[in-house]
């Protein structure tokens, strides 16, 4: 009730003082009224109270005249008409009578002229004539002119012959109207002189009467009442005076009338009231204009006020609004929710929040043009807008549907829930939709079903992978454990412990290679292997692919060749174990899964080679055999872990199943691409791709400093002679090329004669006709001895090495020809020309290299030190055992200087490592401590291990189980350098 | 009277001796003649025409090859056959600006000296006369008093009087129309006739100046009563005199306007209220009255004498003899009282007794004779046209242009006219 009170009571206020305004007006504006009507009546009767008494003095004057003339012309004798004349004349031109008549009784009349001035007299003759009274009447004369004429009777006299009774003198009604000058109210007002019948003797309206009878007029025109009319009529004949209003042709007009006291002639006067209440009107005007001006003032005032508070409310409503919007600009921006708000009726967008363009890539002032643009964003949404739905929500209602989007320029992929909220404020209905980003609960979603399911792979895996090691290690375990038994079952028959040893030996070897792969695919996989980036020879990284795997393949009467395809660099920055490791993979197991007499072709391809300041190229291996293949399905996870196909075949071949996933993520480390090609029973393409930095050229050898200035080519493939013309120029040595075995014979034995022998010979073997080695002997026949004959193939030549080499063939070359690789081959053949056999002394040296030497051996593992120590029993050289680092490092300490010849330092070992006894002894005072060689001893086998070994100060790395012709080797190194090198850097 | 009668039988005797002479002359060898008279169509089906060409072959013996053209092709037609040669030995027209093509000059005869000349009325004889007091021809058509007509039962029953001055004639229309009438019915369309009798007192009261501008010595913009009048014109529309409406009504509107007692004055001919008065409406022909016409230009107001169908005669033609004496016939009293017994109209002939006379113009006889012009703007006014003026007040009465601009344009109008007729001063 307050409230409402509140709310009203100023307007109640206002509106009882409006209508108290209005009703003190009225009554005010009445009461002037009245007041200044009552004033301008009674100023209206004065007024023409003034004209009549006028008037009646006017008539009075005028019969006082003509009785005075009366009695002066009875006087005068009847033959004296000019004197009359001469009067009349005078007093015309004084008084301003139009003329002066003689009348006689029985209706004639005589101008002063003696013209006929005969005047009818309205009646009144017989008043005048018969009744003796002076009379004024009306007259129109013959000319039209309308005059008015005054009376009186005189003694009968003669003018001019003619014998009247009364004299008269007229005056125009124009003339009358003048001298009665009536121009009150501004000439507004008319004024008549009217009989009581009406009939009007003369007007004072300027232009003249138009009036014949004003009582018919007032009947005709007015709103006058007959009753009225006739009391107005009795007035005028009883002499009667009177004021009324009334209406006029539209018009309100005051009615004044008043007797002029002669014959029933009434002065009447017809004013507009609006001429009579002008005072009012003006005072009403200007008080209404006072009040207009003090209304408008104070309403201007209060408009304004109101205007000044309105826009001030607004502009502080404009500004919390765009403060809240900001606000609402800002927080949205900091959240990935998207607002829309759209209009109820048409849908347009009110509002879109900006975060629009960085969560969806749609410019919000796009989106606002047309929200219909994001459906270009849309990826599975059952709707982007969904306008029909819309009208079904009821006020105050929401529904929701979930979106996928794709942002426009990143093609980044987000989650919603729009939630549609439909809101109606005074009438006006919107709809609010909320964009909820559901990414991270979507993503984490995938997350999980990913997790879940790479768990429930890896379960399944791991059991897979027990499954399999299971299976695979038992294998060779069995073997071992088998034939050990066996063994010793036979420990007296020399041959079956011969061949029960090798088998134990073989299935050693697969174990270890099996626990190798297992030990690298888990190192790789936990991420802590990295790549040794060094410097490697393309040639010679082939030259050891085909040592390893042309045996393999020739044990298949497999068809392996290597190809090379345009001028790759020979130098490469790179990891070369890594490399033979993905390569030897490959190769591996196309030997593997290509049946006997199959064909296996390796090709190598530069693909790019980039022309910058840090040199890169491109290389593409791929290997390509016509063995089993895949299947399409397993192609799909041919380099999944523990992944081999199952078929008759794959059944036979031994396998961990961990070779190719090995290989890809060794690819993947080394940022190429593998790709394989394959159908069942079609063979397999394996391709790989990666990049190598490129190392500063360095010259290759110096071809001058050996004189070797030409050379001869003999291949069919003429290719491949010009390939080699091409890479010698280069190095600035002359190539003649032949493309058989006989011209090559015949192009030496000609050089031979001219005495200009080439420098070098290079054939090929498998050529048509006469073969490299027969073209060799033929040569050989012509040419000195020390100039080289080198085959170049593409073959094992172990077969025809020894035929070749009495063919006067010095050296094999494996195909593709190599520039490095040549020369490479020739340095020796040159070193020997000039060393002789020092090949056999080094390698006898090595073989000597373990006896009599004394080892400290660091090994915690009683059996292991035990299989050393026989080991190196049976190489003549012994050893002394420590169990920990720590040991091994204060034995070493305590040992004279030369006591040791080298320390064997197991790397895991309880109490100290064999990294940190490295260090130790390196760092410690023993004289030979930063001489002695230290050779890590582990079952850690990977590159990384090897760095570390040499990090820590070692100085070569043997993997367990040891192998005694590595062993040997690096002994006979090590023993050797120590002997070149006096003492290592500090 | 008795002069007049006097004069009256010594025309007839002249007549009849030159009719029979002429007869005589003409028929010597005992044959008739025929004489072709050429008028407009309907011109020469009015009944007192026919009844007097066929009075006259009856009488005479001879024969009227009579040449009726179409009303609408009458101009041109005439024209062309002037210009062909083919002039009538009588020739109908009346006496207006149009006549100007026919080469008055050269092809009709002046008529001063004929006998019947004296027993024309004063107005009827002004009226066929040329500029230089020619007698061009015969009236011989019914004539009527043009002045302001007004609905006298209205006024009675107002109290009011018809006005006897300008000043009393503005107040009567201010009276009027504040009581809600329309004062004069003053159709804008068609109604061109209007403005000539305005303009007639000020040329027919001044022939100096008449004069003056057919010689293009003065425009009517040098005259201040056509100013006045224009003035006047515009002020009574702006006023509200001639009504709400008077833009948008025309010729045919007048009856129903005045019927109705909707508009209590107009300025027209007392036969229109004979021929185009529709009978039947609340007011008829018996409750009107005739004052003068005020247009400012004249303080009493005017009227205007009637515009006549004149019989010329064919100066080159072979029977001219005969042609005058066919004149001569239809000026007798005997013959134009027959032909005009019964018909409404005023008199051309001093001895003329069977027409008959309206009410209206008889009641108001004595102002008409103090205040009646012969149609002189129409007729005497060189180059002038009804409609080109009608145009120039066209333009005033819609707010075009001012008083001084309406005058402009009837006096380039004019002008105009003047020049197309190869007029002198011009």
């Amino acid at each position: 009730m307050k409230k409402w009170i509140k709310k009203w009571l100023p307007v109640l206020l206002s509106g009882v003082i409006g209508i108290a305004v209005v009703l003190i007006g009225i009554v005010y504006f009445d009461f002037i009224s009245r007041r200044i009507y009552e004033d301008s009546t009674g100023h209206l009767e004065e007024i023409y109270g003034q004209v009549n008494r006028s008037f009646g003095t006017f008539i009075d004057r005028n019969w006082g005249i003509l009785n005075g003339w009366g009695d002066c012309f009875s006087m005068t004798p009847d033959d004296d008409n000019a004197e009359v004349a001469e009067l009349i004349r005078e007093e015309k031109e004084y008084w301003g009578f139009s003329e002066f008549y003689f009348l006689s009784s029985d209706g004639q009349g005589i101008t002063m002229d003696g013209a006929d001035g005969s005047l009818g007299l309205e009646g009144s003759r017989e008043a005048l004539m018969q009744e003796r009274e002076p009379v004024m009447a009306g007259e129109k004369l013959p000319d039209g002119q309308e005059v008015t004429v005054f009376a009186v009777p005189v003694s009968h006299g003669i003018y001019d012959g003619f014998g009247f009774d009364a004299i008269a003198v007229s005056y125009t009604n124009a003339a009358l109207a003048r001298s009665l000058n009536v121009d009150a109210f501004s000439g507004n007002a008319k004024c008549f002189v009217v009989h009581s019948d009406g009939s009007v003797l003369l007007s004072t309206q300027s232009g003249g009467n138009v009036f014949s009878n004003y009582l018919v007029y007032l009947r005709a025109v007015s709103d006058i009442s007959e009753e009225k009319l006739d009391e107005i009529r009795s007035d005028w004949e009883s002499g009667a005076s009177g004021l009324l209003q009334c209406r006029i042709g539209g018009v309100e007009n005051c009615i004044l009338y008043q007797p002029v006291g002669y014959q029933d002639y009434v002065l009447l006067s017809a004013v507009p009231r609006s001429v009579v209440s002008a005072g009012f009107l003006a005072v009403q005007k200007t008080t209404m204009d006072v009040l207009v001006v003090i209304f408008l003032l104070v309403g201007a005032a209060a408009a304004a006020l109101v205007v000044w508070r309105s826009r001030n409310q607004s502009r502080k409503n404009q500004m919390e609004l765009q403060y809240r919007e900001m606000m609402f600009d800002v927080l949205s921006s900091s959240v990935d929710d998207i607002f829309i708000m759209l209009d109820g009726e048409h849908h347009g967008v009110d509002y879109i929040s900006p975060n629009i363009e960085r969560l969806l890539g749609i410019p919000a002032a796009e989106a606002r043009e047309n929200i219909r643009v994001m459906e270009k964003c849309a990826v599975n949404c059952d709707v982007v807008i969904p306008e029909k739905e819309l009208a079904e929500i009821p006020i105050g209602g929401n529904r929701y549907w979930e979106c996928e989007y794709m942002h426009q320029s990143t093609g980044e992929r987000r989650w919603y829930r729009m939630t549609v909220y439909h809101m109606c404020i005074q009438t006006v209905a919107k709809f609010i939709i909320v964009l909820s980003d559901r990414t991270q609960e979507q993503q984490m979603n995938q997350k999980l079903q990913e997790a879940l399911t790479a768990a429930r792979s890896a379960n399944e895996a791991k059991s897979n992978f027990l499954s399999n090691m299971s299976h695979d290690i038992r294998t060779p375990m069995n073997a071992i454990v088998g034939f050990s038994v066996l063994l010793e079952k036979d420990a007296d028959h020399a041959d079956k412990v011969r061949e029960y040893t090798r088998k134990i030996m073989a299935s050693s070897h697969h174990l270890l290679s099996l626990i190798n792969d297992v030990l690298d695919m888990s190192k790789i996989e936990s991420g802590k292997t990295s790549l040794n980036v060094d410097r490697f020879s393309l040639p010679e990284l082939l030259e050891e692919l085909s040592i390893i795997l042309m045996p393999q393949a020739h044990a298949k009467k497999q068809t392996f060749e290597i190809h090379v395809q345009g001028t790759p660099p020979e130098q490469l920055l790179g990891d070369k174990l890594r490399l033979n490791q993905i390569l030897i993979n490959l190769l591996s197991n196309a030997v593997k899964y290509t049946p006997d007499g199959g064909r296996i072709d390796f090709t190598v391809s530069e693909l790019s080679q980039a022309q910058t300041a840090q040199q890169y190229v491109k290389l593409r291996f791929t290997v390509k055999d016509n063995g089993i293949g895949m299947s399409e399905e397993f192609q799909k996870h041919v380099f999944a872990p523990f992944s081999r196909e199952i078929s008759s075949v794959t059944n036979k071949i031994q396998g961990t199943g961990l070779g190719m996933a090995i290989t890809k993520n060794l690819v993947d480390l080394m940022g190429g691409i593998i790709q394989v090609e394959s159908a069942p029973g079609q063979g397999s393409t394996f391709t790989v791709e990666l990049s190598f930095a490129l190392p500063e050229q360095g010259d290759a050898g110096s071809w001058l400093s050996q004189k070797i200035r030409r050379i001869l080519v003999a291949d069919d493939e003429e290719e491949i002679c010009l390939s080699i013309s091409e890479l010698m120029r280069d190095a600035g040595v002359d190539v003649s090329w032949v493309t058989d075995g006989a011209s090559a014979a015949e192009a030496a034995a000609g050089a031979h004669k001219k005495g200009e022998d080439f420098d070098v010979i290079l054939l090929d073997w498998k050529m048509p006709g006469v073969d490299g080695v027969e073209a060799a002997r033929r040569i050989r026949q012509q040419v000195r001895e020390d100039i080289p004959i080198l085959v170049l193939t593409s073959y094992d030549w172990s077969d025809i090495e020894e035929e070749a080499r009495r063919a006067g063939i010095n050296a094999f070359m494996p195909k593709p020809f190599f520039v490095s690789a040549f020369w490479q081959t020739l340095e020796p053949l040159y070193a020997d020309l000039a060393v002789g056999k020092e090949d056999s002394a080094v390698e006898t040296a090595d073989r000597g290299a373990m006896e009599g030497r004394l080892f400290l051996v660091a090994e915690d593992n009683e059996l292991n030190a035990e299989i050393l120590t026989e080991m190196l029993d049976i190489e003549g050289a012994r050893c002394e055992l420590a169990v920990n680092g720590q040991e091994a490092v204060e034995m070493f300490e305590r040992s004279a200087p030369g006591y040791y010849d080298m320390i064997l330092m197991d790397v895991q070992m309880p109490v100290m490592n064999g990294y940190e006894a490295t260090r130790r002894i390196r760092s410690g005072s023993h004289p030979e401590a930063k001489t002695i060689p230290i050779v890590a001893m582990t079952a850690n086998t990977f590159a990384e291990d090897v760095r570390d070994a040499f990090a820590a100060g070692m100085d070569g790395h043997l993997a367990k189980p040891i192998d005694m012709d590595a062993v040997r080797s690096l002994v006979g190194r090590l023993l050797n350098r120590t002997k070149e090198i006096p003492e290592r850097e500090g | 009277m008795k002069g007049r009668h006097i004069s009256a039988l010594l025309v007839t005797a002249a007549i009849l001796t030159a009719s029979l002479t002429a007869c005589g002359g003409d028929t010597g060898q005992g044959q008739h003649i025929t004489l072709s008279v050429m008028g407009r169509k309907s011109d020469m089906e009015k009944s007192y025409m026919t009844t007097i060409f066929e009075h006259y072959e009856s009488a005479t013996g001879n024969r009227l090859n009579l040449i009726a053209i179409e009303d609408a092709d009458f101009e041109k037609e005439a024209a062309d056959r002037f210009a062909s040669g083919d002039v009538p030995d009588i020739f109908l027209h009346f006496h207006n600006a149009d006549l100007s093509r026919f080469q008055i000059g050269e092809n009709f005869c002046y008529l001063n000296d004929e006998a019947w000349a004296q027993e024309l009325t004063d107005s009827a004889r002004a009226y066929c006369e040329d500029r230089e007091g020619n007698l061009l021809g015969l009236p011989f058509w019914e004539s009527s008093v043009s002045g302001c007509y007004y609905n006298k039962t209205i006024l009675d029953s107002l109290g009011m009087k018809p006005a006897t001055t300008q000043e009393e004639f503005d107040v009567l229309c201010q009276v009027l129309s504040e009581i809600g009438y329309t004062p004069v019915c003053w159709p804008a369309d068609g109604c061109t006739w209007m403005y000539q009798f305005g303009l007639d007192p000020v040329f027919a009261d001044d022939p100096e100046l008449l004069e003056r501008l057919n010689q293009n010595e003065v425009s009517y913009a040098e005259i201040p009563e056509v100013e006045a009048m224009a003035g006047w014109i515009g002020n009574a529309a702006d006023r509200g005199w001639f009504g709400p409406d008077y833009l948008r009504t025309g010729w045919s509107d007048i009856s129903t306007e005045l019927g109705s007692g909707s508009a209590v004055m107009t300025f027209i001919w007392d036969t229109w209220f004979y021929t185009d008065f529709e009978q039947g409406q609340k007011y008829g022909i018996d409750d009107f009255a005739l004052m003068p016409v005020f247009m400012n230009t004249a303080e009493g107001g005017t009227y205007e004498g009637g515009n006549l169908n004149m019989m010329m005669v064919n100066r080159n033609g072979e029977r001219l003899e005969a042609a005058k004496d066919f004149l001569a016939f239809c000026a007798s009293p005997e013959n134009y009282n027959v032909a005009f017994d019964g018909i409404s109209t005023v008199s051309c002939f001093r001895g003329q007794t069977t027409n008959i006379q309206s009410k209206m113009v008889t009641d108001a006889q004595a102002s008409i004779a103090a205040k009646e012009r012969v149609s002189t703007a129409a007729t005497r006014i060189v180059g002038y046209s009804a409609d080109d003026v009608a145009a120039a007040f066209d333009s005033l009465l819609r707010g075009k242009t001012d008083a001084a601009g309406c005058v402009k344009m009837m006096d380039d109008a004019r002008m105009e006219e003047a020049r197309q007729y190869g007029a002198d001063g011009f």
